[in-house]
């Protein structure tokens, strides 16, 4: 809940205001506003372009010669994408991988910063540990994973096979490649959600829990009735964080799996990169860029309102 | 729950062995922690294991554990192949763009949590938008305009690209952050005579050290690691080492080299773990000044 | 001179002789002196920029550049890398800017044609034929390698890296098989019957640790280029001299699901290996044979740290023969200078030397590059394991000339080639049938109209 208007205004007559009242309004509007303009001026002064830029060339033919827009082909590029089964199934293959990596890793990382905030002489340190994934780049990451997973070179069958479980095709096997990336992105990301909520309960005022302490409330009524309810705003704040990022994974499917077997993890932004970097089809990578640009749009705008209406209920 | 040391002692009125109990969930929670955390570390173990064999040694039937170990690698990139150039850029283009976006993402996200603006939450959608677009669709654009300007190749170019990205997220982080603070903070302040910005700077902030210290972590992890613009926007003075990453890895010639790679992940890993341990210190003390205020 | 005494000669004769040649010595002396800035002098060098594959850029830089400053003192040479999936793209944003940053490009094989057709590149043997020696020699190159930087008759680029896709073998899984090493005349059919053979204990553990083939099966652009070895060796065409695909018949079908079955003789996990993946299976002893790009050898035969076989172990030669002749496929890096470039003459001296008789021996003797010309490939290198790699160099490239293979020859060729790989990786996860891919193929890239 946004704090109040102060002083100014309360109790203001409606006649005429006085010179100084009027010039402090204004100075407190200059002031409210100066909040917001450094990251607006920095974004609309560097992202405009190249936002204008991919609408325009997308609704254009790309000129290789020159890299401007050619000739105006209308809706030709956005028809192109939506003609091409590989597009729509790489949209599926993303859909898959987002339904089931988002809620693991929320979960998985609250449960984790649960546990790493106790208070200890070592959380510092295993706070700082627990950032290493993340910091690994995508490449090393996807080839550490396929290493531990090679059927013939990994750590991972040679175990199974010493526990008596028959060796798992880790890569070959659309399933499991599928269990694979979400394996990867799930180790390197959940890390974030940890950051996060650790910080987020931290910040938690403690003299409500002490209350409900003393009031006798359990374990589990504490989280249901306390906990999650004054962490609604920082759990939504990461969930539309995470979720921007993982609609835009590529990284881990190029590395760990190249997009196969067949298009098994082949996600939209995989297929979006190969048409722009190897094809160099400029033109119908950006039409492409626009749709997934639409669909994520929409999908956010259900997840913010629904988060506002768990803010509000709280 | 959370942490109940640091709260005043009152006489407790719980019999002995809830108190066990509850000592003996609390040594539970922590190694749990810590077993979690060595979980999450293995494949890292690995990956420096790996970076000490030989090239012939990483690839066996099975894994072997006992090899004899080789620092050559290690020379081989920390000497040659720029690496020390590189990861000089990457560090001033992570901490410049991480600096820039905290600061302006942190008063935007304030904006949007607790400010009285019409509009503004137009435009926080508006920002968080440009999110959506796949960044292989700006990279194009920006480097024509980079180039127009006479702006390739340089670390002023990288950080402002990465600022791109990173306001937005900084300024919804902040935001829930800000929006879980007491309403009252900024009447306090005002009944103490503060302006608007000093409310922000001297309360708020300081309250908000663990999510901002931690938003500004996130901010340096993503720039440290960014690839595309840094291949696109660079092209020798200011690259960065995900680029030299990139192009180990990409090696058509003679196969990618996972001893140089993993050496390369292990070196690029440690200054980034050792800035989160120092920080941590910032984060434990805002924790304490904040736990004395609330 | 002449010798005629001067006495003989009339006076205003020579006066008229002497004011002609002051001219002429004029213009030859500025001409003298335009080539010579062309290459800079002491007081005014000349720096030029080279875009490569970071593969090797760092080693040319630090082995060749040297030597070529030994030549050339006034011409300072920087080579930039850039990761090989980036390279395409990074040249064509170069090319098209008003004042580019590279005056030299290395272009990949499949992406000349695309770069050519920007008309931003020097056609070499008519721009740069003045500062061509004589003695250069373009016939001395062998016809496959230099047609890589060919397109629509004009000569784009010079051959500056050969690979070759080629069948490296591991002389002791064979002996353990009881069967004779390979060679060149090995056709499809006995290598097939040889096959489940070379599934066997090399290490005497009692349990299969060692199979008979490794090679590029996961989803990647390269991954067609195999089967496209086997389609050539039957006589097979990928896209025909119409420029439509010449692939949907059965010898495709043939070729495509040879490469498929190969599977079944490969180690486990096999299905998503790529280059990486195969080359490491061979370089542990683990596989028989391995379809390679040549350019591995010496890390795979000669490098102790990077392999555990042995240099005699290892032999190199062509894919089998299937009906008509063996299989191979081109990968050539190719170097050209921009037109847009400051320096031609300087960039185009670079080129000049890496390639010409000397450069090149230099070139596959120090810096280890596999060199074009028929000189160098018919002398003695200074390494003796290159001996047979020279043999082996110098068969594929008359074998790919005669088949024409290579990757689709076009502005379009890497999205007929992601298309191929496409419908590859389909065929191989069973989502479809092998003529039901080869033909989804030949329909989409008979719509790019290549």
């Amino acid at each position: 809940m946004s704090s109040p208007s102060t002083a100014l205004g309360v109790g203001g007559t409606t006649r005429r205001q006085p010179r100084s009242r009027r010039a402090s309004r204004l100075a407190d509007l200059f002031a409210r506003w100066g909040f917001m303009t450094p990251a607006a001026v920095l974004l609309v002064a560097t992202l405009a372009y190249p936002i204008g830029y991919t609408v325009w060339i997308s609704f254009a033919e790309l000129n290789l010669g020159t890299f401007a827009p050619d000739e105006w082909v209308g809706w030709d590029n956005y028809l192109t994408a939506i003609e091409d089964e590989r597009f729509w199934d790489s949209l599926a293959v993303t859909g898959t991988y987002l339904v089931f990596a988002m809620p693991l890793q929320m979960v998985l990382g609250f449960a984790i910063a649960f546990l790493i905030n106790a208070q200890w002489k070592g959380r510092g340190v295993v706070r700082a540990l627990f950032l290493i994934p993340m910091v690994i780049a995508p490449v090393i990451a996807g080839g550490i994973w396929r290493m531990l997973l090679d059927p013939l070179w990994g750590v991972a069958n040679y175990l199974l096979g010493g526990i008596g479980l028959g060796p798992i095709d880790w890569l070959g096997d659309p399933f499991w490649a599928m269990f694979t990336v979400i394996l990867i992105d799930t180790w390197r990301w959940t890390p974030f959600v940890v950051l996060i909520a650790s910080a987020a309960l931290l910040s938690l005022p403690r003299d409500v829990f002490e209350a409900a302490a003393i009031d006798g409330a359990n374990w589990w009524n504490m989280l249901w009735r306390i906990t999650l309810p004054l962490l609604v705003p920082v759990i939504a704040a990461v969930f539309v964080v995470r979720w921007l990022g993982a609609v835009k994974m590529f990284d881990i499917a190029l590395a760990a799996t190249h997009g196969g077997p067949g298009r098994a993890t082949s996600v939209v932004n995989l297929f979006i990169y190969e048409e722009a970097f190897r094809s160099l089809k400029f033109a119908e990578s950006a039409a492409m860029s626009i749709i997934v640009l639409v669909l994520t749009m929409a999908l956010t705008a259900v997840f913010l309102r629904g988060s506002r209406y768990l803010e509000e209920r709280h | 729950m959370t942490g109940a040391t640091l709260a005043p002692r009152r006489p407790s009125r719980r019999p002995a062995n809830h108190r066990r109990r509850a000592a003996i969930l609390r040594q539970a929670r922590i190694w749990s922690g810590v077993l979690v955390c060595v979980l999450f570390l293995l494949p890292i173990a690995w990956m420096v294991l790996t970076s000490l064999k030989l090239q012939r040694d990483i690839f066996t039937t099975p894994p072997t554990l006992f090899f004899t170990p080789t620092l050559e690698t290690y020379y081989n990139y920390l000497w040659h192949n720029d690496l020390p150039a590189r990861m000089l850029n990457t560090v001033i283009v992570a901490c410049g763009a991480g600096l820039i976006s905290i600061v302006a993402g942190a008063m935007a996200g304030y904006a949007l949590a607790r400010v009285k603006l019409r509009g503004a939450a137009t435009i926080g959608i508006l920002i968080l938008l440009s999110r959506g677009v796949p960044p292989i669709a700006l990279a194009v654009p920006m480097f024509l305009v980079a180039r127009n300007m006479g702006l390739l190749d340089k670390h002023i170019t990288l950080i402002l690209a990465y600022c791109t990205f990173l306001i937005p997220y900084v300024m919804w982080l902040m935001r829930g952050f800000f929006k879980a603070l007491p309403d009252e903070l900024e009447e306090a302040a005002k009944i103490d005579g503060c302006s608007r910005f000093g409310a922000f700077f001297r309360i708020i902030l300081p309250i908000s050290l663990p999510g901002l210290l931690s938003t500004l972590i996130f901010s340096i992890i993503l720039a440290w690691e960014e690839l595309l613009f840094a291949l696109v926007l660079t092209n020798r003075a200011a690259s960065t080492v995900p680029v030299v990453i990139s192009g180990i890895a990409g090696d058509t010639v003679n196969g990618a080299n996972w001893g140089a790679l993993t050496a390369v992940g292990t070196m690029t890993m440690i200054p980034v773990v050792i800035f989160a341990l120092l920080v941590q210190k910032w984060l434990i003390q805002g924790l304490a000044d904040g736990a004395t205020k609330g | 001179m002449t010798d005629t005494p001067r006495s003989a000669l009339p006076r205003r004769a020579v006066l008229a002789g002497g004011l002609a040649m002051v001219p002429a010595a004029a213009i030859s002396q500025r001409a003298e002196a335009q080539s010579v800035a062309g290459l800079g002098t002491a007081e005014k060098p000349i720096a030029i920029r080279m875009l490569a594959n970071s593969a090797f850029s760092a080693q040319w830089q630090s082995l060749m550049v040297p030597e070529f400053n030994k030549k050339f003192p006034h011409i300072k040479v920087t080579i930039d890398g850039v990761p090989y999936n980036e390279h395409l793209a990074k040249i064509m944003l170069d090319l098209t800017g008003a004042t580019p940053t590279y005056d030299l490009y290395a272009i990949d094989d499949p992406w000349v044609p695309q770069v050519a057709e920007t008309g931003q590149l020097l056609d070499l043997k008519k721009d740069a034929n003045a500062w061509t020696a004589a003695d250069y020699d373009w016939d001395d190159f062998n016809a496959a390698p230099l047609a890589a930087s060919e397109w629509k008759g004009v000569q784009y680029g010079v051959p500056l890296r050969c690979n070759m896709l080629l069948m490296f073998y591991n002389r002791t899984h064979f002996a353990k098989a009881g069967l004779p090493a390979p060679t060149p005349k090995l056709t499809w059919d006995e290598f097939r019957a040889q096959m489940p053979k070379l599934v066997q204990d090399v290490k005497g553990t009692g349990s299969v640790n060692a199979w008979a083939i490794s090679t590029y099966f996961t989803r990647d652009s390269l991954t067609p280029t195999i089967w496209q070895g086997i389609l050539s060796a039957y006589g097979g065409e990928l896209i025909d001299l119409q420029g439509k695909p010449g692939f949907n018949n059965e010898i495709g079908v043939k070729a495509l699901q040879t490469h498929i079955d190969l599977l079944a003789f490969a180690p486990p996990g096999a299905r998503a290996h790529g280059f990486t993946e195969s080359l490491q299976a061979f370089r542990q002893g683990q596989v028989a044979t391995m379809f390679q790009w040549g350019s591995v050898f010496k890390g795979t035969a000669v490098d102790t740290a990077s392999t555990t076989l042995k240099t005699d172990e290892v032999g190199i030669q062509v894919m089998p023969v299937g009906t008509t002749r063996p299989g191979t496929h081109r990968g050539i890096w190719n170097g050209s200078v921009s037109r847009k470039s400051a320096n031609q003459q300087a960039a185009w001296a670079l080129l000049h030397w890496l390639t010409s008789k000397e450069g090149e021996r230099f070139h596959a003797n120090v810096v280890g590059a596999f060199p074009a010309r028929k000189s160098t490939l018919s002398a003695k290198p200074d390494s003796d394991w290159l001996v047979p790699v020279y043999a082996t160099l110098q068969h594929a490239y008359e074998v790919a000339q005669a088949g024409r293979m290579w990757r689709p020859r076009s502005a379009k060729s890497d999205r007929a080639q992601s298309i191929l790989a496409d419908a590859t990786a389909r065929a191989f996860n069973g989502d479809v049938t092998v003529a039901e891919a080869l033909a989804g193929a030949a329909r989409q890239i008979e719509r790019l109209r290549l």
